[in-house]
């Protein structure tokens, strides 16, 4: 089990989406495009560029059965793009809001979808015929801080959020229109548009990556103070478990099946979280093998050298130094990742593959062949 | 004293590594604005609480980070007036070539010699290890540099006031 394919695909990428069967990529190199690549014969080649935002792009999301990309801007827009023949045509979203879209997702039914959005709210879009647009459902004045991340609950439904604001919360995006009542549901199933069910004050500093188990009944979300959080029985009474590491904080997580986590952030390195018989969780082990960098660092002496290093170094670390290449992690990912998505095969229940982006413009794909190799 | 200056140096690495986890983050206030927060400070929620870390009174480093950036200042050690007037000379020149360093603030913070602004941006295009190697070394280096220039202004000094006194034999 490890890194199976790495791809280097730009400078530096802030976040990435697959198609339903894998073959194509959707990501943006940290400005206002999105490109799209192909496997072709055992190549990446670029298939499109879409130009639509003027912002840096800040999520992805592809719709798997619908085959749509919906995107999310700094530059309060987002735009579902459908393809039509060979190119792809966005489509309006009124969001409305009045300031960046930080994350997107769209819901297990593809109905619908979330942006979450530093404007502290988060808006829930669903398709109107008549005008073909995106129209939004606001929920509002419940953030205090700006939407960091946003996770549907399987049953199409539930919505939780992760803000700067240290809280994670879970709403109800139940729209007449759209959802029917399932019987014999938990009682957060008749709440209204959005109500809060409940709402998580575990973390003291701001949270990200809230992602739900494959079945619904966990939720798990990190905080910036190196902490992550599994959360059970969503409801009235939660039951909470809080989870500490040693090493940097997490940026996103993924849950590969309903015992065990993924967690990326920006150690550069995934983390496996697994949970025992009585449900447990903790810190397995690194993903990657790491190589313990070498403390003895050499100083030189003059300043002038540190003059010298910053000139004469390319902004993208391709140094002339060889002696600092000792010091570097040799793992896949070389800087911060920040996203981590799963490469789920069609009625299979577990993931056993998944691909992380991040801020070394590296898109790397990994295989949970033997899932028992991984908590060992 | 050199086993001090090294354990210094070492919390300042460990905490800059532990700090410098920054992302992009535009401004939740302004409009179509992504401005470093930790010298706008105007949502107290993304400011993380600022550290500092002091070897003694003469030399600190206040390290304040916020969601999407980090400010380092440092004070460096000034014994006596020539020093003083070393360090002001010194870091005044580097200052005004800011841009070279790219990290270095035009302007210290109050109370402080020299201050470093990294933001996302930078972690984004330099290695994070780099940055914190370039600081520490900057920070090592500086003691070093003014001990020198003194060294170098008394001698000259000495060397000057023996050739004029010697009219005098």
């Amino acid at each position: 089990m490890a890194a199976v394919a790495i791809h280097q695909f730009a400078q530096c990428i802030t976040c990435h989406a697959w198609n339903a069967d894998h073959s194509m990529v959707a990501f943006c190199p940290n400005n206002n495009e999105v490109h799209i690549y192909k496997l072709v014969r055992e190549k990446w080649e670029k298939l499109h560029v879409l130009y639509k935002h003027d912002q840096i792009v800040s999520a992805i999301d592809w719709s798997l059965r619908s085959n749509k990309i919906v995107t999310a801007s700094h530059d309060r827009n987002s735009y579902v793009w459908n393809q039509e023949g060979t190119g792809w045509v966005p489509t309006l979203v009124i969001l409305r809001l009045n300031r960046a879209a930080l994350c997107v997702q769209w819901s297990p039914k593809e109905n619908k979808f979330a942006v979450g959005s530093g404007a502290k709210t988060v808006s829930i879009c669903y398709y109107e015929q008549e005008n073909n647009w995106w129209v939004s459902k606001r929920i509002r004045k419940k953030h205090n801080s700006s939407v960091t991340s946003v996770a549907w609950h399987p049953n199409n439904i539930l919505i939780a959020t992760t803000s700067t604001d240290g809280k994670c919360r879970i709403f109800s995006t139940f729209m007449k229109d759209l959802d029917t009542r399932a019987a014999g549901l938990s009682s957060s199933n008749d709440a209204k548009f959005g109500e809060q069910i409940v709402q998580l004050d575990l973390s003291f500093t701001w949270t990200f990556g809230v992602k739900w188990s494959p079945s619904g009944n966990t939720l798990a979300y990190a905080g910036h103070n190196s902490m992550i959080y599994f959360v059970d029985d969503i409801g009235p009474s939660p039951s909470a478990q809080s989870v500490a590491f040693r090493d940097l904080p997490l940026r996103d997580v993924l849950f590969v099946s309903d015992r065990m986590l993924i967690g990326v952030g920006f150690d550069c390195n995934p983390m496996v979280f697994a949970a025992d018989e009585r449900g447990i969780w903790s810190f397995v082990r690194f993903l990657d093998e790491r190589k313990i960098a070498p403390s003895s660092s050499k100083y030189s002496s003059q300043f002038s050298e540190a003059f010298g290093k910053l000139y004469g170094q390319s902004k993208h670390g391709m140094t002339n130094d060889s002696l600092d290449t000792s010091r570097h992690r040799r793992g896949a990912h070389e800087n911060c990742i920040t996203c981590i998505v799963p490469l789920r095969n069609a009625g299979d229940a577990a993931v056993k593959r998944f691909s992380t982006s991040g801020l070394d413009g590296k898109i790397v794909i990994w295989d949970l062949d033997n899932l028992t190799d991984a908590t060992r | 004293m050199a086993n001090s200056l090294r354990s210094y140096l070492t919390c300042i690495r460990n905490t800059l590594d532990a700090a410098m986890c920054l992302q992009n983050f535009p401004c939740q206030e302004v409009e179509r604005h992504n401005k470093p927060e930790v010298e706008l400070k105007t949502s107290p929620e993304l400011l993380l609480n600022p550290i500092l870390i002091c070897r003694n009174e003469a030399e600190k480093c206040l390290i304040e980070t916020s969601i999407n950036s980090i400010r380092v200042s440092i004070k460096v050690k000034q014994a006596d007036e020539l020093e003083n007037i070393l360090a002001k000379k010194f870091l005044r020149f580097l200052s005004m070539r800011a841009e070279a360093f790219q990290v270095l603030r035009r302007k210290p913070v109050q109370g402080y010699d020299l201050s470093f602004l990294i933001t996302n941006y930078h972690c984004e295009d330099m290695h994070k290890h780099k940055l914190i190697d370039f600081i520490v070394q900057f920070m090592e280096d500086i003691d070093k540099e003014i001990s020198e220039l003194k060294l170098s202004v008394n001698t000259r000094g000495r060397l000057v006031a023996t050739e004029f006194l010697k009219q005098f034999i």
